[in-house]
């Protein structure tokens, strides 16, 4: 019990120091850019998050997982153009619904195969929706990208702004860690977790295996898309990479980095990834090299990722 | 309870099973004997919807039910124990049952955790299959023995019509294996169990019902007493194990 107060009081003050970042890191020089560093990094950790919910919870790895976040980006975007909409919640529920509805028809297809069968499924239709947004040129602007995106409002407050849309990604991210956090420790999510452990066990107790699987990457697309959406609010442009399967395998290596079935650990791994590619490339040459070694290094060496070696040392300690 | 018509099985030509026709009666104790090969496993996994039949009938309680997915035929009161066993490796032994418990409540509750009524009943069947203290255990950390106590639990946990049991006495040692025996005997006696066991003194101490299977075949049928005193059973089977 008061194991569970103290982590819920660290999540709430870790929560606010987020979300209140712009301010109290206005005294920085380089506050700008790190905020809007920090803005990419939890856009990314929602899309990592969301494909944990996949690949450590239900153990499906999904190497097409931006297809969803590229379908939520889109899908707000297209929506402000053409149906002149800057309400931030008909933003979002366009993105989830696209992105969740995509999921459902390559789903019904995927869920059937397991393993390297899956990831190559998933892969084949990412690429496909990849292609599709290559081509619809009058929709998503083709390989020019959609620019100028508007970003959107609510109820008289206006996301424009940069730090303004710095908070609207904090909360978000916010809100989607405490959904997938709660779905993962409910009955469904202890599901997901059979599945993952003993599918086969799982039918024979009755458990409808491919549904629950659906349903799984149904929900992971829809909190994709809702990342999708930010991420074109964000940058004020949307282009096939977000489509593409560079935005999957960088989803893919945060979870592994972070530590898939840890809850945080896609997030932080997410950070990670962003802070290699966008802060130590500027410094460093090769950076990317750097990733690719570091990911090496984690899968061949410490599988359980940085909140698993973190959780390892602390148990360690303690005892 | 159950009854199955000519069920056929056939793997690339080889024929596994070749016509078996059954009739289990409920609260019937029907051991299924033969020797490797018979087409035990292949009648099982038939049985639970593992596998498909080549032709003929399976009939749950007068139902049709040949070729569904074993979810469903475990929703109609079908619960099995693996001859390998099939846990949740990382999960503690309560929460092992507890998943097999939360399977007729449905998965779909992304809010709520499981409610403490299940955590209780979880709780007693393993203090009723003899895991008291084990709890807490990972499926990982259990013996051998403990193992196959679980998988007895999760099977019971599903509150079955019909038990399928395939050799649950399989790699225990003698105390062990006298342990589970009993358990199984003493379970409600409304409760059909089909077991497939290798150990003749179990299968004559639990079974009011032999089947004997032979090259995908029903080679004797009958009372333990009736299947004792076959020849053609003692000479392709009984005779070279209990002999």
């Amino acid at each position: 019990m008061r194991r569970r107060v103290a982590l819920a009081g660290a999540g709430l003050v870790a929560a606010l120091a987020l979300v209140t970042f712009p301010i109290w890191s206005s005294e920085w020089e380089s506050s700008r850019y790190a905020t809007t560093v920090l803005r990419d990094m939890l856009v990314l950790g929602i899309l990592a998050l969301s494909l944990d919910l996949l690949v450590g919870t239900t153990g499906l790895p999904s190497l097409g997982h931006a297809a969803f976040f590229g379908a939520g980006a889109y899908a707000a975007a297209i929506a402000a153009q053409r149906l002149a909409n800057d309400n931030l919640l008909i933003g979002l529920l366009v993105a989830m619904v696209v992105a969740a509805s995509l999921a459902l028809v390559i789903g019904i297809f995927a869920v059937r195969a397991a393993g390297i069968f899956f990831l190559m499924l998933t892969l084949a239709f990412a690429q496909m929706v990849f292609a599709l947004a290559f081509q619809a040129v009058d929709l998503t602007g083709g390989s020019n990208g959609f620019a100028g995106v508007q970003r959107p409002r609510l109820f008289g407050l206006d996301f424009s702004a940069p730090d303004a849309l710095f908070e609207l990604v904090a909360v978000t991210f916010v809100l989607v860690v405490l959904l997938l956090w709660r779905v993962r420790t409910s009955t469904y999510g202890r599901a997901l977790v059979g599945i993952r452990e003993n599918e086969r066990r799982m039918r024979a107790l009755g458990y409808d295996t491919t549904r629950l699987k659906l349903s799984a990457f149904v929900l992971a697309g829809a909190v994709a898309g809702i990342g999708g959406a930010l991420s074109g609010w964000s940058l004020r442009f949307v282009s096939t990479n977000d489509v593409g399967i560079g935005r999957s395998v960088e989803a893919f290596v945060s979870v592994l980095i972070g530590g898939s079935g840890t809850l945080l650990g896609p997030a932080i791994g997410a950070t990670v990834v962003l802070f290699i590619e966008r802060v130590l490339s500027s410094s460093i040459p090769f950076a990317e090299t750097v990733l690719g070694v570091l990911f090496i290094v984690f899968v061949t060496a410490a599988r359980q990722g940085i909140v698993g070696l973190l959780a390892t040392a602390y148990s360690r300690v303690r005892r | 309870m159950i009854e199955t018509r000519e069920l056929r099985r056939e793997f690339g030509g080889v024929r596994a099973l070749d016509g078996v026709s059954v009739r289990i009666a409920p609260g019937e104790r029907r051991a299924i004997i033969g020797p490797n090969g018979a087409g035990k496993t292949t009648f099982f996994n038939i049985l639970t919807g593992e596998l498909e039949p080549t032709s003929g009938q399976v009939l749950l309680a007068g139902e049709d039910v040949t070729g569904r997915p074993p979810h469903q035929l475990a929703r109609r009161g079908i619960a099995r124990m693996y001859q390998r066993n099939e846990l949740f490796e990382p999960l503690r032994a309560i929460d092992n049952v507890a998943l097999a418990l939360g399977a007729s409540l449905g998965p779909y509750r992304p809010f709520t955790a499981p409610p403490a009524t299940t955590v209780s009943a979880a709780a007693d069947l393993l203090d009723r299959v003899g895991l008291a203290s084990r709890h807490d255990a990972t499926a990982r950390a259990l013996s051998h023995g403990e193992r196959r106590q679980l998988e007895l639990a999760l099977a019971l946990a599903q509150r079955p019509r019909v038990l399928m049991l395939d050799e649950p006495t399989a790699g225990m040692s003698p105390a062990e294996t006298a342990h589970i025996a009993s358990l199984i005997a003493s379970l409600e006696r409304t409760l059909t169990i089909v077991i497939v066991e290798h150990d003749m003194d179990v299968v004559f101490r639990l079974a009011d019902h032999i089947t004997v299977l032979h090259e995908g075949r029903v080679l004797a049928d009958g009372t333990p007493d009736a299947v004792r005193g076959d020849r053609t059973v003692n000479e392709v089977y009984l005779g070279k194990v209990v002999a």
